[in-house]
C-alpha cells in the first residue's frame, strides 16, 4: 500500500514572494475519498501538484517541510517510479495528452513504465473498457468531449495502476452526466481497487454518499470539515417572476441558430433577441457549450443560421467592423491582454473606446480606484493576481464600450466583495449607456440584485427563465 | 525507488515542446502572409521576392536563441521550425530541411562569436551579419545565384542582408523586449 | 506491391540526394529524381490527387524561377533556367516521398529506435504537433484580441509573435507536466509496444542510389 505524507510543508512561487500555501499536514488515509474544496486561486492546484512531484521541478520552491512518498522525497523519485503509485488528472482537459488518440496515449504511458508489448495491450484493452471507452479508441482526442477527455485521462491513470489518484478541479469542462459517470467510476476505483483518491472540487454536491473526508484550503491552511459541510449546501437559485419581463428591444438577434461541434450538436435554437439596457446571465451545466454559443456570436466558431444586428444579416459584416458591435470578454483573461501593464491596457481602450464622452479620465480613474488596482497601475498585466486579471479585463471591454458584450466568467478568482464590485459597474455601465450584456458565471451568489434576466442553456435550448414556473 | 540524477546540460522536455509549439506558430502565422511572395515568386523577380521574405524565415533560430540564451538553442529552434514547414506544407520540400540547418547554423554563430554572453544587440548583430553570409553563399549553389548578373547580385546581397537585419534582428530583439517586461521568462 | 523503406533510411538517402542536387547542375539528373521519386510513391500510395495538387501549386515557383534566369541570367542562360527550375521539383518531390508515405509518429519513432533520437525530442515534437489545431484556433484568438480592441497586428510587429510566445510557455508546461505525471522519464529507457525493423541491407539504399548518380554524373555527364 502507498501512502503519502505532506508534513509542515510552505510553498512559494517566486523568490521573494509570499507563501501560497503555508504549514500544510496532510496524510490521507490509504484507500479513502478525500474532498478538498477552496475558492479558485487558493492553492488547491499548487498542493496537488507538490503532492504529484511536479512542483518545485516546474516552478516555485518548497520554503518549508516535506512531501514523504513511503517515506521518501518524492520530488527526486523518477517519474516512471512516481506514476505507478501516484498520479495527478488535470484541469484543462485537452492538454495533458501527448499523443493524438486515447489507445497511442495509454501506450505512450506504458511504455513510460517499460512493460512489455503483452502487458500494454492488456492493461490499456481492460482500462478502456472498463470506462467504455474502446469504441473511442482510435478517435482524435482533440474532437473528444470535455467529458470523455477526462474519462480517458482517467482510463490512463488506471493503466499506470497508480494507487492515489489526485484530481484537480477536473470537471470544469464536463456536463452533468459526465461528472456523475466519472464520481461513481471513482467510487468503484476506491471501493474495487483500494485507491486513495484525492479531488479538488469548487462544487460541493453530490459528494455526501462518496467523501470519507473534506477538506479546505482557505488563506493558505488546510482544515479539517465535519461531513456535515455537504449537506445543507445553500441554493443559488435564482428567482424570476413573470413582471420582471419588460418591454424590450436590442438589437443583436439570431434565428434559427445551429451549433455543431465535430459530431455533438450543442444549440439548435428559434430566434430571439439579446435586450438593450439589461445585464443577463446565461447559465447551464458545465461542458454544455454556453462559452462556444459566445464564440459564435463573437464569429470565432462556425454555426448554421442567421446572426443579426440592426436586422442586417452578420455575416456580411467584416470581422474587424463586428468586432466594434459584439465583443466577446474571454475566459482567460490573458488572451484578451494586448499590452504589457495594467496603465497602458487601460490606455488603449480609452483611446479606441466607442463612447469617449462618456468614459472620462475621472470616470476611469474612478473605476480603477474601486476595483482595487491602483497600486498595480504599473505593474505587468501577467504578473497580476488571476482576480486581478480578470478585474482588469473587464474594465478595459467596459471601456470600449461596444453594443453588446459577452461576458464569459468575470468573477473568476475574485472574492465575494470584489466580485460586488465588479458586479456594480458592470450594472452601472450596461445601463448607463444602454448596453446589451450577457454573462456566464457558475458563481452565482450574491448575483440577483444586479440581474435582469437569466437564459439557461441545456438540451441544445436556450430558454428565458422569467415567467417559468421554477422548480427550484 | 530509483531517484532522478541532476542533469544540467540536457535539453529538457519543457524546453522541446516551447520550441516545437513556438515553431508551428511561426509557420502557421507565416502562411497567412505567404501569399504576397507566391505573387512576386511567379515573376522573373522571384529571386527578390526571395532575399526581401527570407529574413522573416530566418526568425525562429534567433528568437528560440534570444529566449533560451543556451548554446544549439538557435540551431535546434530554426531545424524544427524547418521540420514543421516540411510537414505542414510540403511545398519546399526537401530543401526546406537542409537549408533550415544552414540557416539555424549561420545565426547561431553570431551568438557563438560574443561566446554565448550576449544575446542583445551585439550578438544579434553579429548573428545578422553570420546568416546574411553564409545562407547568400549557400545560394550561390543551391538556388544558383552564381548565374546571375553581378548587378542583381549585389541587389540581392542588399535585400537580403536588410531582410535579415529587420526580421531576424531588430523584430527578434522587440520580441524579446516584450518578453523581458512581461516578467514571465525568469 | 509494397516496398516499403524504413523511414529513417529513407530520410537519410533523400538528404544525401537533396545536399547532392545542391552542389551539382543536371537537368537530367533533376529529372531522375523527380523520375525515381515518383516511382516510390506509386508503389506505396498512389495519393494522386493530392501529388498533383502539390504539382500545381510549385509550378509558379518554378515558373518564376525558369523566367528569372531568362532575364537576369549570365553564361548558358537556357540551361541555367531549367536546371533551377527542375531543381525545385526534384527537392519537392524527393520531400513527398519521405512526407506521404510515413506519418510524423512514424518518423519520430523510427529515429528514435533505429539511430537513437532522444525520446524527449521525438515525444515533445510529437505532443506539440497534436496541438496543431488548437494552435491554429489560438492564432485566430490572439488576432481577435487585437481587433476587439480595435487593433490590427501585422507580421511586422512584435507583438504577435509575442503573444504567441506567452501562450507556448503555458502550454509547453502544462504538456511537460502531464506527460512526466504519466511516467515520462528523461533520460531513462522506455519499452516500444511496435518494434520498427530496420534491416541492416536496407542501409545499401542511399549508399546504392547515391553512388548510381554520382557515376551517372560521371558518366555521362548529362546535360
Amino acid at each position: 500500500m502507498t501512502a503519502i505524507t505532506v508534513s509542515n510543508l510552505s510553498f512559494r512561487y517566486q523568490n521573494s514572494g509570499p507563501n501560497i500555501i503555508e504549514n500544510i499536514n496532510f496524510t490521507p488515509e490509504p484507500a479513502s475519498f478525500n474532498l478538498l474544496a477552496g475558492s479558485s486561486g487558493s492553492g488547491k492546484s499548487t498542493l496537488l501538484k507538490i503532492m504529484a512531484g511536479l512542483y518545485p521541478q516546474f516552478g516555485g520552491t518548497i520554503t518549508a517541510g516535506q512531501v514523504l512518498l513511503n517515506g521518501q522525497e518524492i520530488g527526486p523519485i523518477v517519474p516512471f517510479e512516481r506514476a505507478q503509485r501516484i498520479a495527478l488528472l488535470f484541469q484543462n482537459p485537452d492538454r495533458q495528452f501527448a499523443m493524438r488518440t486515447a489507445w497511442e496515449q495509454l501506450i505512450f504511458s506504458l511504455e513510460n513504465l517499460q512493460l512489455s508489448p503483452e502487458l500494454i495491450t492488456q492493461r490499456a484493452t481492460d482500462a478502456l473498457q472498463k470506462f467504455d471507452l474502446w469504441e473511442l479508441r482510435n478517435q482524435s482526442l482533440q474532437t473528444l468531449s470535455g467529458g470523455e477527455q477526462q474519462r480517458v485521462a482517467l482510463a490512463n491513470i488506471l493503466a499506470l495502476d497508480s494507487d492515489i489518484i489526485l484530481l484537480d478541479e477536473p470537471f470544469a469542462n464536463v456536463d452533468p452526466t459526465g461528472r456523475q459517470t466519472i464520481l461513481s467510476q471513482l467510487k468503484l476505483l476506491q471501493i474495487e481497487h483500494g485507491k486513495t483518491i484525492i479531488i479538488s472540487d469548487h462544487d460541493l454536491h453530490d459528494y455526501i454518499d462518496l467523501a470519507d473526508a473534506v477538506f479546505t484550503l482557505e488563506q493558505q491552511h488546510l482544515t479539517r470539515q465535519p461531513l456535515g459541510i455537504l449537506t445543507d449546501l445553500p441554493s443559488d437559485t435564482l428567482i424570476w417572476h413573470a413582471q420582471n419581463k419588460l418591454p424590450e428591444s436590442g438589437q443583436l438577434a439570431w434565428h434559427n441558430l445551429t451549433i455543431e461541434v465535430g459530431s455533438r450538436r450543442l444549440l439548435n435554437q428559434q430566434s430571439w433577441q439579446l435586450p438593450e439596457n439589461q445585464l443577463g446571465l446565461l447559465s447551464g451545466p458545465n461542458g454544455i457549450g454556453k462559452s462556444t454559443f459566445f464564440k459564435a456570436l463573437a464569429h470565432l466558431q462556425p454555426y448554421q443560421g442567421q446572426i443579426t444586428f440592426a436586422e442586417q444579416v452578420s455575416e456580411k459584416i467584416k470581422l474587424k467592423n463586428w468586432t466594434s458591435k459584439v465583443a466577446w470578454v474571454m475566459q482567460n483573461a490573458r488572451d484578451q491582454f494586448i499590452t504589457l501593464t495594467v496603465s497602458d491596457e487601460l490606455a488603449i481602450s480609452s483611446r479606441h473606446s466607442a463612447n469617449p464622452a462618456y468614459w472620462t479620465t475621472t470616470v476611469i480613474e474612478q473605476a480603477i480606484q474601486d476595483l482595487n488596482l491602483t497600486a498595480v497601475l504599473e505593474q505587468s498585466v501577467y504578473q497580476l493576481s488571476g482576480g486581478q486579471q480578470k478585474k482588469l479585463q473587464t474594465l478595459s471591454m467596459l471601456i470600449m464600450a461596444p453594443q453588446v458584450l459577452l461576458i464569459d466568467e468575470p468573477l473568476a478568482g475574485l472574492d465575494y466583495q470584489s466580485s460586488q464590485v465588479l458586479l456594480s459597474l458592470i450594472q452601472r455601465v450596461v445601463h448607463d449607456l444602454n448596453l446589451s450584456a450577457l454573462m456566464i458565471s457558475h458563481q452565482r451568489t450574491g448575483l440577483q440584485p444586479y440581474l435582469d434576466y437569466e437564459l439557461r442553456l441545456d438540451h441544445e435550448q436556450i430558454v428565458d427563465l422569467r415567467g417559468l414556473s421554477h422548480e427550484s | 525507488m530509483q531517484t532522478v540524477k541532476q542533469n544540467k546540460g540536457r535539453w529538457t522536455l519543457r524546453q522541446v515542446i516551447f520550441l516545437a509549439i513556438i515553431a508551428i506558430f511561426f509557420g502557421i502565422i507565416y502562411e497567412v502572409w505567404s501569399f504576397a511572395y507566391y505573387a512576386l515568386a511567379a515573376t522573373p523577380l522571384k529571386a527578390v521576392a526571395n532575399d526581401a521574405t527570407l529574413g522573416v524565415w530566418l526568425m525562429a533560430g534567433p528568437v528560440a536563441g534570444v529566449l533560451l540564451k543556451r548554446a544549439g538553442a538557435t540551431t535546434l529552434g530554426e531545424l524544427l521550425a524547418a521540420t514543421v514547414e516540411m510537414l505542414l506544407f510540403s511545398s519546399w520540400g526537401v530543401s526546406t530541411l537542409i537549408s533550415g540547418f544552414i540557416q539555424g547554423f549561420a545565426s547561431e554563430l553570431g551568438f557563438a562569436f560574443t561566446g554565448y554572453k550576449n544575446w542583445r544587440r551585439l550578438g544579434l548583430t553579429l548573428s545578422v551579419i553570420t546568416s546574411t553570409i553564409i545562407t547568400f553563399a549557400y545560394d550561390l549553389f543551391a538556388s544558383g545565384y552564381s548565374q546571375y548578373s553581378l548587378s542583381l547580385l549585389a541587389t540581392l546581397l542588399i535585400v537580403r542582408f536588410l531582410s535579415i537585419a529587420f526580421f531576424a534582428g531588430i523584430l527578434v530583439y522587440w520580441i524579446e523586449l516584450l518578453v523581458e517586461k512581461s516578467g514571465l521568462l525568469k | 506491391m509494397n516496398l516499403k523503406i524504413n523511414p529513417t533510411v529513407l530520410l537519410v538517402t533523400i538528404l544525401s540526394l537533396g545536399i547532392l542536387l545542391t552542389f551539382t547542375r543536371s537537368v537530367w539528373l533533376n529529372l531522375a529524381m523527380i523520375i525515381g521519386a515518383s516511382l516510390y510513391l506509386v508503389f506505396n500510395r498512389p495519393a494522386f490527387k493530392k501529388i498533383l495538387l502539390i504539382g500545381l501549386f510549385v509550378l509558379p515557383l518554378a515558373f518564376g524561377t525558369w523566367w528569372s534566369f531568362i532575364v537576369y541570367g549570365t553564361g548558358d542562360t537556357w540551361h541555367n533556367a531549367w536546371i533551377f527550375s527542375t531543381r525545385i521539383y526534384a527537392y519537392v518531390w524527393l520531400g513527398i516521398a519521405l512526407t506521404f508515405t510515413n506519418s510524423v509518429d512514424e518518423l519520430l519513432f523510427s529515429l528514435v529506435q533505429n539511430i537513437r533520437l532522444s525520446a524527449t525530442f521525438a515525444y515533445g515534437i510529437l505532443a506539440a504537433f497534436n496541438l496543431l489545431n488548437k494552435i491554429r484556433r489560438q492564432v485566430k484568438i490572439i488576432r481577435y484580441a487585437g481587433q476587439v480592441r480595435g487593433i490590427t497586428y501585422h507580421f511586422w510587429q512584435p507583438q504577435l509573435y509575442f503573444k504567441a510566445i506567452i501562450v507556448a510557455l503555458t502550454w509547453s508546461g502544462d504538456l511537460a507536466e502531464a506527460m512526466t505525471s504519466h511516467g515520462f522519464s528523461e533520460g531513462f529507457s522506455r519499452s516500444h509496444y511496435q518494434t520498427i525493423p530496420l534491416p541492416l541491407w536496407q542501409w545499401l539504399i542511399p549508399i546504392g542510389v547515391l553512388a548510381l548518380s554520382l557515376s551517372f554524373l560521371v558518366i555521362c555527364q548529362p546535360w
